[in-house]
C-alpha cells in the first residue's frame, strides 16, 4: 500500500475531481490525505479522507476583493490577472506549507493540481514522485492560439519563481511546473481537443466524479415524466456574478414550458419571482445533486466549466455553452467543435437567444448523437478507476 | 490622437484608406463575434479587444485567418499578435491593427503618404 498526498487550492472545481481520486485510492486500501486551505474546502472532503490544513493565507476580506476584481475582467487581463494576483502569490505562501506536509504525512506520491504550483515547486525541489491532476484539458488544447505571448510569459513567469524559490536554473528551464514529467491525469477525454494526440504519460481518465463530502436534495416528484427536462448551472465560482445571465435564461426558457421543464441553480432572490408564477414549469434551487440530476435531462444550459462539462457528456446530455473566463472558452470550443452542443454569449445573451440554442438542441438530433459518441469516450476514459490505475502504477 | 499623428503630408489618401480598413476590419469582427452581439456596437479605432469586444484567444485565432483571407500573406496578423506582450494584448485597440493593416499592404493602397 503507498501513501499518496494531494494538494489543491482552494477552488470548488478544483477539489471535487481530487477527491474523486483520493476515495478511490482510498477505497483501494491505501493511506491517502488532502492538503489544502481547511476554510475554503473543508465542506468538500468527506470526513473518511484526513484535511491537512495549509494555513489561511487570505483574510475573507481579501478573498472577497479577489472574487470582485476578477469578476471584471476577460480574456487576456482575467489571465494576467489569474497568475499574478492570486495563483503565484498563492504558491509562495503554500509553499513552505507544503513542505511541512510533506515531512509530516511522508507520501510515496504527491497528486498535484495543476494551478497548485506552488506543491508542484516542492515536489520538483525535493525529488518527490508527483503527478498533475488538471481538472480541465484546456492547456493540452493550444489555449493561447495566435496570442504566443502570452503563453510565453506564463512559462516565463513559472521559470522566474521556481528560481526565486531555489530550484537550480537548469532545471527550471527544463520542467513546467503546471505538467508532472512522470504523469499528467487529465479531467476529459482526448476526443475532445484539436489535436487528440498526448504523450503517453497524460492520462485523459474522463470524468473525475467519486466519492463526494454531501449531495444536495432534490424534489424528483416534481420533474413531469411527459416533458423534457433542462438545467442551467453556472457552476461554483461563476452564479454570484451571473444573474443577468440566468434570468435571461430562465425567461427564455419558460417560452418552451409546453415541452420542457426548467431547473434554474440560482442564490436566492434572482428569479424566485418567475419561479413562483410558474411552479411547474421552473424550478429554482441554490444547489442541487447535479451529478444525480444527468440522466433526466435533455439539455445542460451551463458557462462550460469543464466539471460540468464532463458530467454532462458522461450521461451523452448536450450543452448550450456561455463560457466567461479562464479555460472556459477553450472549453466551449471543444463543445462547439464536437457538435455536442452549442455557444453563446455570456455577457450579451438575452431570453431569445437561450431559448433558441436550447431548442436546436431538442430539435436537431445531430446534437444528442455527437454527445453520444462522447459519452461512450468518457466511459472508456475509466473515471476515478483509470486514473487510480495510474496513480499506482507510479507509486508503487 | 495618435490617427492623426500618424497621418502626416499626403494624410489624405492614408485616411481614407484607413477609414476602408477600419470597415473591413468590423466587418470580420462582426462575424467572429456574432453578428446578434454587436449589432447595437459601434466599433472605432478606439474601440479595445479585451475591455470592449471581450475577444478571447480562440476568436483572435478566427479573425487571423479571416484578414489572412481577405489581405493576403502581405498582412501577417499572427506575426503581429505572436511580438505581443501579454500588457499589449490586453489594451489592444481597433487601431492598431487597422495601422498596421494599412502598413502593410503593397504600395499603391497607401499612395500619397508620406
Amino acid at each position: 500500500m503507498s501513501r499518496v498526498l494531494f494538494v489543491v487550492p482552494p477552488l470548488t472545481g478544483h477539489v471535487n475531481p481530487a477527491v474523486g481520486i483520493a476515495g478511490e485510492l482510498a477505497d483501494r486500501g491505501h493511506d491517502v490525505a488532502v492538503a489544502g486551505h481547511a476554510g475554503v474546502i473543508g465542506g468538500l472532503v468527506p470526513p473518511g479522507l484526513p484535511l491537512l490544513a495549509l494555513p489561511e493565507t487570505l483574510s475573507e476580506d481579501d478573498r472577497a476583493d479577489i472574487v470582485a476584481r476578477s469578476r471584471a475582467l476577460r480574456g487576456p487581463a482575467s489571465l494576467k490577472f489569474l497568475w499574478e494576483d492570486f495563483l503565484l502569490p498563492l504558491a509562495a505562501a503554500m509553499a513552505p506549507a507544503v513542505d511541512a506536509a510533506v515531512d509530516e504525512f511522508r507520501p510515496d506520491l504527491l497528486v498535484i493540481d495543476q494551478q497548485a504550483v506552488g506543491a508542484a515547486m516542492v515536489a520538483r525541489r525535493r525529488r518527490l514522485h508527483w503527478a498533475t491532476l488538471a481538472t480541465t484539458s484546456a492547456e493540452f488544447d493550444n489555449p493561447y492560439g495566435v496570442l504566443a505571448g502570452l503563453g510565453q510569459w506564463v512559462a516565463d513567469l513559472l521559470r522566474d519563481f521556481q528560481l526565486a524559490q531555489g530550484v537550480p536554473a537548469g532545471e527550471a528551464a527544463a520542467g513546467d511546473l503546471r505538467f508532472s514529467d512522470e504523469l499528467t491525469l487529465v479531467a476529459s477525454v482526448r476526443e475532445l481537443l484539436r489535436d487528440p494526440e498526448v504523450p503517453s504519460h497524460v492520462a485523459f481518465v474522463g470524468s473525475a466524479v467519486g466519492r463526494r463530502a454531501q449531495t444536495a436534495a432534490f424534489p424528483w416528484e416534481w420533474l413531469d415524466p411527459d416533458r423534457e427536462a433542462v438545467l442551467v448551472s453556472l457552476g461554483t465560482v461563476t452564479r454570484e456574478a451571473g444573474g443577468r445571465f440566468l434570468r435571461a435564461a430562465a425567461e427564455g426558457l419558460l417560452g418552451l414550458a409546453g415541452r420542457a421543464q426548467t431547473v434554474v441553480v440560482a442564490p436566492p432572490g434572482l428569479v424566485d419571482d418567475l419561479a413562483d408564477a410558474a411552479p411547474d414549469d421552473l424550478l429554482v434551487a441554490p444547489f442541487v445533486p447535479q451529478v444525480e440530476l444527468m440522466p433526466k435531462l435533455s439539455a445542460v444550459v451551463c458557462h462550460a466549466g469543464n466539471n460540468t462539462v464532463c458530467e454532462a457528456l458522461s450521461r451523452g446530455v448536450p450543452l448550450v455553452v456561455a463560457p466567461v473566463r479562464d479555460d472556459q472558452p477553450i472549453i466551449g470550443e471543444q463543445i462547439a467543435r464536437s457538435g455536442a452542443g452549442l455557444r453563446i454569449k455570456f455577457g450579451r445573451a438575452g431570453p431569445a437567444a437561450v431559448r433558441a440554442a436550447v431548442t436546436a438542441l431538442l430539435d436537431d438530433p445531430s446534437h444528442r448523437q455527437a454527445a453520444g459518441r462522447l459519452r461512450e469516450a468518457f466511459a472508456a476514459a475509466g473515471g476515478v478507476a483509470a486514473a487510480a490505475d495510474r496513480l499506482e502504477k507510479l507509486a508503487a | 490622437m495618435s490617427f492623426q499623428e500618424t497621418a502626416g503630408p499626403g494624410g489624405a489618401g492614408r485616411a481614407e484608406t484607413e477609414a476602408r480598413v477600419l470597415g473591413e476590419v468590423t466587418e470580420d469582427l462582426r462575424e467572429v463575434i456574432g453578428e446578434e452581439y454587436v449589432i447595437d456596437m459601434d466599433i472605432t479605432l478606439e474601440t479595445t479587444f479585451s475591455q470592449d469586444l471581450e475577444l478571447e484567444s480562440i476568436e483572435f485565432v478566427a479573425l487571423a485567418d479571416r484578414l489572412r483571407e481577405r489581405y493576403g500573406e502581405a498582412v501577417d496578423f499572427v506575426g503581429f499578435l505572436a511580438k505581443m506582450d501579454v500588457d499589449q494584448v490586453i489594451n489592444m485597440r481597433v487601431g492598431e491593427v487597422v495601422r498596421f493593416i494599412v502598413d502593410s499592404l503593397p504600395a499603391p493602397a497607401t499612395a500619397g503618404s508620406a
